[in-house]
């Protein structure tokens, strides 16, 4: 493959959007390094006019943040919430995907339409039937409850994105493995799962990324109670209801996005890969 | 095999955390829904702190900024939380014609109350003969902010009638500079600033009748007195020598932000026309200001005198969905002069219950802004919070928008007029 037939102007193009993309990341990085009266006077571009005069910084801001009351505990439930449901979105979708991509059975390709229509169902309208559900379960305001949620609304995209790329995997190794007498089960630990590694970590990314950005889902289900709610909803009470201290808010973003960038970054080398899935075929 | 021996290492942690809060949640305890953040978060939990040092009972407050739309949510799953604090009595009615919300007049010491609170408040937290919250305390929203040092600086005079506004407005303008600085930027609430000048406007030169009249659509949009209101408005908003940066900034400025230029240096503007609350923004975003002396207010002057200085305000309501004897405790704890007392004294609202001395006001300009409340010969609550939602924050925030943006008055009008023909279930003017 020609890697360098690729013309300078397309390189351009790259950057500038790369440029453009990173640009409001950027000024909110800056934002959360200045002080509160500072970013209510001028803009964040400001402190281009002479980056080096460090007096113009301060981390008052993170330790506002980081000092809140309930943070350390936030954050443990974030992760309690996030790490299940992550881990249960995928064990769940791989068995479904690998089923529908390898197995035959009536009414096969009518149940994944209908898994696929689901992408499209707004989870807002599942709110109050779910909550009324959860609140005659008792499991509102559980770790349960919002990890039967999470994976609910995640499963859909989940199974979509394996089918397709177990689909894709060669047919003649299912074949012959079957030949050897290889039960599906063997088939699917010993063959799909560590073919399909860059898949799943793909969606590993995307579910936890999703469930640990996550205001509304949580807030409605688990509901603000300091012992489960999450970093997402502590960080919102940062504000108040008018929007004021608006400025904690930078920090806490860049707070929140720690984790989920730790996670994208271990996992980053098979994401590219992973991302096709299912996009090309053989 | 490994996967399976972690996916039931798995589960052993998970058991053990899913049975950790209901061992930590047993002892009685309140769940609170609302608003408040951040200063008002902290000031709320202050209130707290001595009922639940002497009563041990665990209150639990939740606040959102999309509070309506999750009380909703929950409360249509049949799963409400045991209180909530609303920021406007709309909501509250609606919960409580839906037959949600506990008939307090049975729970609350009713002559105390109404020894306590001045008719209009108990009112405000009525349905139906019931009373269904309580008025936990007050904003005062026909307030202008001004910089006093710089007023004194260059002559300027705190106008007492709009004559003598407009003509300072004027005057500012000849000197060089804009007189008003209007932010009406709020996210998706865009343009509730602006509803609450022509709001201030309405009192002032029709009247508390014809105001309410307008509230429950009994005249239609397109009447002269919601249109003179309008065109008062208009001549401020929209003329760019009286306006800092003219339309363009109105529209494009955050609520929050529109009072800072009246602090840098020099002002790029001098009059702010924004609620009690705003206070918190001046202090916050201008480290070292001393109420009184760098900011104070007077109260927006009368317009036509037949109709005096009439008060517009805020209120915050608490409401109960669930009679249990803590939320009974809390209830009668939280309407008491002493809890009240907290509240304000932290945060500079205005408390409307008649036993919390002035002395419990953080300052003299918290004091004079109670004492405007009191002695408003008229008070009415923020009109738009009382509209049904489709009016109140939407077709009258937009309207307000796309009249500051340049839009003629009578389509503005008529596309408001439309929204609440469709909005209202009663009301005279409803088609």
């Amino acid at each position: 493959m020609e890697r360098e037939g690729a013309s300078p102007l397309v390189h351009l193009v790259i950057i500038l959007t790369c440029l453009v993309w990173i640009l409001p990341t950027l000024g909110l990085l800056v934002s959360s390094v200045r002080p509160a009266h500072d970013v209510a006077a001028t803009g964040w571009w400001t402190v281009l006019r002479n980056p080096f005069d460090l007096t113009q910084y301060t981390l008052q801001n993170y330790r506002e943040v980081l000092g809140a009351a309930g943070m350390g505990r936030a954050f443990v439930n974030s992760l309690i919430i996030t790490i299940p449901a992550t881990l249960l979105t995928i064990g769940i979708a791989a068995f479904a995907a690998f089923a529908f991509a390898w197995f035959q059975f009536p009414g096969r390709d009518a149940l994944f339409l209908v898994v696929v229509g689901l992408l499209v169902v707004p989870l807002q309208m599942t709110l109050i039937p779910i909550l009324r559900l959860y609140s005659r379960l008792g499991l509102a305001g559980t770790f349960v409850g919002i990890w039967l949620a999470h994976v609910g609304y995640g499963l859909p995209f989940a199974i979509y994105l394996l089918r397709n790329f177990f689909g894709s995997l060669p047919a003649d190794l299912f074949e012959s493995a079957f030949i050897d007498g290889a039960s599906p089960l063997t088939a699917f630990f010993r063959l799909a799962l560590p073919l399909s590694v860059p898949a799943l970590a793909s969606l590993g990314i995307f579910q936890f990324l999703w469930v640990w950005n996550d205001l509304l889902v949580g807030l409605i289900y688990l509901g603000g109670s300091p012992s489960v709610a999450p970093l997402t909803v502590r960080l919102s009470t940062l504000v108040g209801s008018y929007g004021q201290s608006w400025h904690l808010l930078t920090a806490a973003a860049f707070v929140s996005m720690a984790v989920p960038m730790a996670v994208f970054f271990a996992l980053q080398r098979y994401f590219v890969r992973g991302i096709l899935a299912g996009a090309v075929k053989g | 095999m490994r996967i399976r021996r972690n996916l039931a290492g798995w589960m052993v942690i998970a058991l053990v955390l899913v049975t950790m809060p209901a061992l930590s949640a047993q002892s009685g305890k309140v769940t609170i829904l609302g608003t408040w953040g951040g200063h008002e978060l902290a000031a709320f939990e202050k209130v707290l702190e001595p009922f639940e040092a002497a009563t041990g009972i665990d209150v639990q407050f939740t606040g959102t900024r999309d509070l309506p739309a999750v009380l909703t949510t929950r409360v249509a799953a049949g799963n409400p939380p045991d209180m909530a604090a609303l920021p406007n009595p709309g909501q509250m009615l609606e919960l409580a014609a839906g037959g949600h919300l506990v008939d307090l007049s049975q729970i609350l010491d009713m002559d105390q109350l109404r020894e306590d609170f001045a008719p209009v408040w108990l009112e405000m937290g009525s349905y139906d003969g019931k009373l269904v919250a309580i008025v936990l305390s007050a904003d005062l929203k026909s307030l202008v902010w001004y910089n006093p040092k710089e007023f004194a600086a260059r002559g300027y005079q705190v106008p007492t009638t709009w004559d003598e506004l407009l003509a300072l407005t004027e005057q500012i303008a000849r000197d060089g500079h804009t007189a008003w600085s209007i932010g009406l930027e709020s996210g998706a609430a865009s343009g509730w600033p602006g509803t609450d000048w022509i709001e201030d406007i309405m009192l002032r030169t029709a009247g508390p009748e014809v105001y309410d009249q307008w509230v429950n659509h009994d005249i239609p949009w397109t009447h002269p007195a919601v249109r003179r209101a309008f065109e008062i408005f208009g001549e401020i908003a929209r003329n760019p020598r009286y306006v800092y940066g003219g339309t363009t900034a109105v529209l494009s400025t955050n609520f929050g932000d529109a009072v800072n230029p009246l602090f840098t240096d020099p002002p790029r503007a001098f009059l702010h026309r924004q609620a009690s609350f705003i206070t918190s923004f001046i202090t916050e975003n201008n480290p070292g200001v001393v109420a009184g002396e760098d900011y104070d207010f007077f109260p927006l002057p009368a317009i036509d005198p037949q109709w005096g200085v009439p008060a517009l305000g805020a209120a915050d309501l608490i409401g109960v969905f669930r009679d249990t004897p803590e939320t009974r405790a809390l209830i009668r704890y939280l309407v008491t002069p002493g809890a009240q007392a907290i509240w304000v004294s932290e945060l500079g609202k205005l408390s409307a219950n008649r036993r919390v001395t002035p002395n419990a006001y953080p300052d003299e300009l918290t004091r004079k802004m109670a004492q405007t409340l009191v002695e408003a010969e008229v008070f009415r609550f923020d009109g738009s919070d009382l509209m049904p939602p489709a009016v109140g924050s939407g077709a009258f925030w937009e309207g307000v928008l796309m009249y500051v943006g340049g839009e003629d008055l009578d389509t503005v009008l008529e596309f408001i007029e439309a929204a609440a023909d469709d909005a209202y279930t009663s009301g005279a003017a409803t088609d």
